[in-house]
């Protein structure tokens, strides 16, 4: 009956959602790619728009190497991803830890539920000013904006995932005569794991949001102020590079933290 | 492991439970006296929302009576132990552990070394036929080899007590008959208390020493059978009176049509 249809196997609709992930098999992400670079090739070669406005691929390619070769690539790759992992590691476990309490002990929870709600809704880069001012433009104010951005949603998906820790599983542990410490080691805890990851996983992509924002007012260093300062000489190539290294970044770590999540919530891939 | 046949006595005494709804208090249960004697097998049948299961988790002590007082071998039952096992409809195994992992949570409060706890969760697992999936995680197994792993992972740590909600209630037919001799194997050489919960009058016949039927909610026993025939059962060679009993209980349970209609 589908002798008429010439369609091909598709692929799942994930592979699209998670390029990189895809691209790790070898995918069809490439040609995405390729199609992208193809148009923005022709559009370069076209000059449509002034090279200042809007740079070919060559011209951000040349911006790349020479930021390479001066040092303030590696130097900003390395203090700005030192100061996402400084500030991801804090916000992630106190939002584990804190998560971990909201969701089990009711005095708590009544406590601090209803303001951490309030707090979620205000952006990351609201909190630069107050950062700066209570940190000054070094390390301080950059940890203190990712860990708290980090903070917040890893804390929430980990109070979402205790609450869901579904009954029987607590009720079969005490039957089965297990302690507080071990029914909530050995099966809240895991119970939990999958809702903990996703919150994991969107801090990692939070951090460079955050950091990012910090950096673009009130840093010297790191990737988000090399982007402001090529505002100020109206380096569009080097803006670009800028961008497309912080998605390859971004998006790498984001499959790299999302195949360890894979490993150790293995349960919840399995049919 | 041993015949024990004086442990695992559940008293029910005059026990009520209500549950607070929007609509007010309901009762669950109605006040409700009962002893299951050490050892037996008891089936308790009744249609849906009768309150059987609420029964199950008061001894379970999931759920506080609102009046009366429940007691095992003359102490009150205040909360969830091992000395009550409890078997769930939907297995309610740990997706984390393997069926080895499973076996062995129960275990980990008795203080064995590891390769003890080791032997002994393969032995529970050799018991139920699963050995040979010892590595596997639940969701790598079939129902009716969940349920076996549950029924390990129970007995191992040797309840006084085993109450099952419906356990077969989501495997097919063929599966629970096999299920059923497994069942009878395990019990009769561990000789636990069961309470048995089902809406099947047939399993109910075929497995239990007594019958307890409850009538629609606000639940309460209207009937008690005590079956004397010998296992394995079949309604084929048991002659007239499981028939008969069967005839019986289908027709207490046989809804109000009227009700129905409505």
């Amino acid at each position: 009956m589908a002798v008429t249809s010439t369609s091909q196997p598709r692929p799942p609709a994930a592979v699209w959602r998670r390029p990189l992930s895809a691209l790790a098999s070898g995918g069809a992400p490439l040609i995405s790619f390729a199609f992208v670079l193809g148009i923005w090739t022709i559009v370069s070669l076209l000059k449509i728009v002034p090279e200042t406005i809007f740079p070919s691929p060559w011209s951000v390619w040349f911006a790349t190497i020479e930021m390479w070769q001066n040092g303030t690539m590696p130097n900003d790759l390395r203090v700005s991803l030192g100061r996402a992992a400084i500030g991801f590691a804090i916000g992630a476990s106190l939002g584990v830890l804190l998560g971990l309490m909201t969701g089990r002990v009711a005095i708590v929870r009544t406590l601090l539920n209803p303001f951490l709600n309030l707090l979620r809704p205000i952006p990351a880069i609201a909190l630069v000013p107050v950062a700066i001012v209570w940190f000054g433009i070094g390390e301080g104010s950059k940890y203190f904006v990712v860990s708290y951005t980090v903070f917040l949603t890893v804390w929430f998906n980990t109070h979402h995932g205790m609450q869901y820790v579904p009954g029987t599983y607590l009720r079969a542990a005490r039957s089965l005569g297990a302690s507080k410490l071990r029914e909530f080691v050995t099966v809240i805890i895991p119970a939990a794991a999958p809702h903990i990851f996703a919150g994991i996983r969107l801090g990692v992509a939070l951090a460079f949001l955050s950091l990012i924002a910090a950096e673009l007012s009130g840093a010297s260093s790191g990737l988000g102020f090399r982007l402001q300062e090529a505002r100020q000489y109206i380096r569009t190539d080097r803006m670009f590079s800028l961008l497309i290294i912080l998605g390859i970044l971004g998006a790498t770590v984001d499959y790299v933290v999302h195949r360890i999540g894979q490993k150790l919530v293995h349960w919840e891939q399995g049919q | 492991m041993s015949d024990q046949p004086n442990v695992g006595r559940v008293q029910i005494d005059d026990v009520v439970i209500r549950f607070a709804t929007k609509q007010g208090e309901m009762t669950a249960l109605d006040r409700t006296r009962l002893v299951l004697e050490p050892g037996t097998f008891t089936a308790l049948i009744g249609p849906s929302g009768c309150g059987k299961s609420t029964l199950m988790n008061a001894i379970a002590g999931f759920v506080t009576p609102s009046e009366g007082r429940l007691s095992l071998d003359g102490t009150p039952i205040t909360g969830p132990s091992n000395d009550v096992g409890v078997i769930f409809q939907q297995y309610a195994l740990f997706p984390w552990f393997t069926a080895l992992g499973n076996v062995r949570f129960g275990l980990k409060q008795l203080g064995l070394s590891k390769a003890e706890e080791i032997d002994r969760a393969r032995a529970a697992l050799d018991e139920v036929g699963l050995s040979a999936h010892a590595d596997k995680y639940p969701q790598q197994l079939s129902g009716g080899m969940k349920q076996r792993v549950a029924i390990a992972r129970t007995f191992v740590v040797g309840p006084k007590v085993l109450l099952m909600d419906e356990p077969f209630g989501a495997l097919d037919a063929q599966t629970r008959i096999s299920m059923h001799s497994l069942l009878m194997g395990v019990w009769q050489k561990h000789r636990a208390t069961v309470l048995f919960v089902t809406h099947d009058v047939d399993e109910a016949l075929l497995l239990a020493d007594d019958v307890r039927v409850m009538s629609q909610a606000p639940g309460r026993m209207i009937r008690h059978y005590n079956l004397t025939e010998p296992r394995p059962r079949a309604f084929s060679r048991s002659g007239p009176n499981l028939l008969e009993i069967r005839e019986e209980i289908l027709g207490l349970l046989r809804p109000d049509e009227d009700l129905i209609a409505t």
